[in-house]
């Protein structure tokens, strides 16, 4: 509708001369449809810290850092997901692939007793991890829900052989500990280094021709190619991205847990999948963007913690993390139908 | 003509978006005819198969038929198939890969036996008799990908009517049915219509090919601006003269722009060019030239710009820009070249639908911006403001949803995305007005004229033959993959492009 007042006289379609109004509505719901999440998230945090079951826990110190903690795996697992994604590739590697980074950094700090070694290992078989993907999926074509989710299985394959199912206790180099457990202004430390990840993805996304065009070959994989994007070598990029911050995350699991366990990687898969989701419908709603994805974070941790300090069974926290999903996802989707409505009838 | 009416379509008039699409339509089609409707791009055609087969609704108009009157306001596509309507659309809605009888039995359903089994043996049995009664030379069994591109045609056409008992009962329509036909399959296919209708059925045909509508048709009514010019039998008019009504009055004289730099340095220089359905293709442009390029459907214009931009390979030729050679099959480097290249079909190859304005705008050029680690918002949102008023779109920020611009300021923003790209030498359009209103076609058309003023060559393949005369200094006619003629006389009229293009005989 605005798009044609610059031509036509506003006279014209406004008889009553009530133009102003849905302007104003519209606006109101640009508002409400990017920061809903938000919104509903300090709603989410009242209720628990009012709630007489939760309040005497769930607004302390002590909460806040678990919850912290906890999500900062989450986030980076989650980035790793969303950058493939934004290029309209599916990679359900991130959470095996964090797995098997903390294996591999614990394997190698245990043995060299360095911690940048430990690191740069867990953070290296990350990207070996998107590189083999990235060549699987832009050479042989194969469809990358299929692809990734074969790799899954390899690398659960790959990281029982090296550890024989038990977990790395012993040996680590004392700086993971430290890390695991140390706090800047208050605020545990791996979760300064989430949310630093979290700003370097959001950089890359939003402010460098890489992000841009990312962007352009998710939206229009064809248009992309017209326009001169190299969209398999950018596809490969995003892949390879992907297994750094996979890496990045295993090596943040291996900190905050003080050990290497062969088991927890691929339990972020879906949490990650689901946070990436939620996180499409806020802040830059309709497009998956960093901004939303930790708002949607956010909600899922301050609702969960909620619950579990209400006493309530770990069951409802999974059957109330599904049913904001689909229920955000399915608002999303009547927001952008009403739109699209308003746009035919104007 | 017969005194029996099969259905009878009066009064319709729809409007979009302040166009009249039709204006007051009338259109009687008798039993056992053939009644080709044939009009340019933007005559209303496809405007009114669409009420007539219920996916728009008319703002006003009836239709009668023998079972009794609609009215054409609340046309459904339920109304339309209870009215005894049956349609056959040009992109073939069939299933390749399954058996003659499962794409004469899906949609339908199955004969069962015992059990509600498919009774494979009474299937078969009713898709014979389906068969034969549609003179359809197939094994129920074959997969369907194995018949004749006119056999496939048929069978569409008996999907839609097998359960007709009888044929006087309904009106099949045929949206450019042979459009995608070899020579030799159109014959086949052009039978079997006049077999239908000699059995009773009224068939309205729907053609851009005025050679075929002057073989089959019975009667003719062409459609021009959204009123109907004329319905006569076919026997009472000439090739010249169904030229002239879809035309219409004869055409404005093109008055040459001498502002234009014409015939200067030449730009592109192709050689021999082939590849995919086009085969032999040599052409020069001059800078500042605009040279058309049109023919029937499938002609292979759209291939011929994506053979030189490098969007699909080359098989053999050679493409240079200003002199210098473009690697066949690469977009990056006819990019590089100065090469810019406008696709046909918006949504799918040119729109990116969930980014913004902007995001559309710069796409592929974000590089330009990029300095010290940091992509420049501030000055890419003054180009795309300075965009906005020198390719006329209008949206109301750099940040609005490009899925809410209206068709014309999406292609708008696609054409701005290349031409405010620094050193364009050679812009390649394809079909740049489809699907837009006619306000903002002549907007498109400035927008190409200045890049040619500016110094570009231009290669617009486009079907809308009145806008190529207005705008083209030549226009190259193509049929099957080859240039046949070259129309650079002044002034170019739409007659003498539509003869051409009609015309069989072939210079090479």
């Amino acid at each position: 509708m605005s798009v044609q007042s610059s031509t036509a006289p506003a006279v014209e379609s406004s008889p009553e001369g009530a133009r102003p109004a849905p302007a104003r509505r519209r606006r109101l719901l640009d508002f409400a449809e990017a920061y809903g999440l938000i919104l509903l998230t300090i709603a989410v945090i009242a209720f628990f810290a009012l709630l007489p079951a939760s309040s005497d826990t769930f607004f302390t110190m002590a909460n806040l850092r678990i919850v912290l903690v906890d999500q900062a795996v989450l986030m980076v697992v989650a980035l790793a997901v969303l950058v493939p994604m934004v290029a309209g590739v599916w990679n359900f590697t991130p959470g095996a692939a964090a797995g098997m980074a903390s294996i591999y950094a614990a394997q190698v700090g245990a043995s060299s007793g360095s911690f940048a070694l430990a690191a740069l290992a867990g953070i290296a078989a990350g990207a070996v991890v998107g590189a083999v993907v990235a060549v699987l999926i832009t050479t042989t074509k194969i469809n990358s829900v299929i692809a990734t989710f074969a790799m899954t299985i390899i690398i659960a394959g790959v990281v029982d052989l090296e550890t024989g199912g038990n977990s790395i206790v012993s040996g680590l180099p004392r700086t993971f500990n430290t890390l695991g457990t140390g706090e800047v202004l208050g605020i545990p430390t791996l979760f300064w280094l989430a949310a630093i990840v979290a700003a370097v993805v959001h950089y890359l996304m939003r402010m460098t021709p890489f992000g841009r065009s990312l962007y352009a070959t998710g939206a229009n994989r064809q248009a992309a190619k017209l326009v001169g994007l190299r969209v398999e070598r950018l596809t490969a990029l995003a892949l390879i991205v992907s297994g750094v911050l996979a890496g990045i995350a295993g090596v943040i699991l291996l900190a905050r847990s003080g050990a290497g366990n062969p088991t927890v990687g691929p339990g972020f898969t879906i949490p990650a999948f689901a946070a990436v989701f939620l996180g499409a419908v806020a802040v830059r709603p309709g497009q998956w963007n960093v901004g939303g994805l930790i708002a949607a974070i956010a909600f899922l941790g301050a609702l969960n913690s909620g619950l579990t300090l209400a006493g309530a069974a770990a069951s409802v926290s999974a059957l109330a993390s599904g049913l904001a999903l689909l229920v955000g996802v399915g608002f999303a989707n009547v927001f952008a139908r009403q739109r699209g409505r308003q746009l035919e009838t104007s | 003509m017969s005194t029996a009416p099969a259905a009878r379509v009066s009064g319709v008039t729809k409007r979009f978006a302040g166009t009249l699409a039709l204006d007051d339509v009338e259109l009687e089609i008798a039993a056992g005819e053939i009644h080709a409707l044939v009009g340019g791009n933007g005559s209303g055609k496809s405007t009114l198969i669409k009420i007539l087969a219920g996916v728009h609704t008319a703002d006003a108009g009836r239709l009668e038929t023998p079972g009794g009157a609609t009215d054409l306001r609340s046309a459904t596509p339920a109304l339309a198939e209870a009215a005894g309507f049956r349609f056959v659309h040009q992109a073939q809605s069939t299933f390749p890969e399954l058996t003659v009888a499962e794409n004469l039995s899906i949609g339908r359903g199955w004969e069962t036996g015992p059990g509600k089994l498919i009774s494979e043996r009474r299937v078969r049995r009713r898709v014979e008799a389906v068969l034969e009664r549609f003179h359809i030379d197939a094994d129920p069994g074959a997969p369907l990908r194995t018949l004749g591109p006119a056999a496939q045609a048929m069978l569409t056409i008996a999907r839609a009517l097998q359960d007709q008992a009888d044929s006087r009962a309904h009106v099949l329509v045929l949206d450019e049915p042979t459009a995608a036909l070899p020579p030799a399959e159109v014959e086949i296919l052009l039978a079997a219509l006049r077999r239908y209708a000699s059995d009773g059925t009224a068939v309205l045909f729907v053609s851009h090919r005025l050679d075929e509508v002057m073989e089959v048709a019975d009667t003719v009514t062409a459609l021009r601006d959204g009123r109907r010019t004329a319905t006569k039998p076919r026997a009472e008019l000439t090739h010249d003269e169904l030229i002239e009504l879809i035309a219409g009055r004869p055409v404005v004289p093109h008055v040459a722009d001498t502002a234009r730099l014409r015939g200067g340095a030449t730009v592109l220089a192709a050689e021999a060019i082939g590849g995919g359905s086009v085969s032999d293709v040599s052409l020069t442009v001059g800078e500042g030239e605009i040279v058309g390029l049109t023919g029937l459907a499938g002609a292979g214009t759209s291939t011929l710009l994506r053979l030189l931009f490098g969007a699909q390979q080359r098989d053999c030729g050679t493409v240079a820009i200003d002199g210098r050679a473009v690697k066949p099959g690469s977009i990056s480097d006819a990019i590089v070249a100065g090469m810019a290249f406008v696709p046909g079909d918006r949504a799918t190859y040119g729109v990116f639908d969930s980014l913004t304005v902007a995001e559309n705008l710069t796409a592929g050029g974000v590089g330009r911006y990029w300095r010290r680690g940091w992509v420049r918002g501030r000055q890419e949102r003054r180009d795309v403001h300075a965009a906005f008023g020198r390719f006329l779109v209008r949206a109301s920020s750099p940040e609005q949803p490009i899925a809410q611009l209206s068709g014309g300021n999406q292609q708008k923003v696609v054409m701005a995305r290349w031409l405010s790209r620094p050193g364009r030498r050679l812009v390649l359009l394809d079909e740049p007005t489809q699907g837009i209103d006619v306000g903002a076609r002549e907007e498109l058309w400035s927008v190409v004229r200045r890049a040619a003023a500016d110094g570009a060559g231009v290669i617009v393949a486009s079907s809308m033959l009145e806008e190529l005369a207005d705008t083209c200094d030549r226009v190259l006619v193509m049929r099957r993959g080859r240039i046949v003629h070259e129309v650079r006389e002044s002034p170019i009229t739409v007659d003498r492009l539509i003869d051409r293009i009609h015309s069989v005989e072939v210079v090479s």
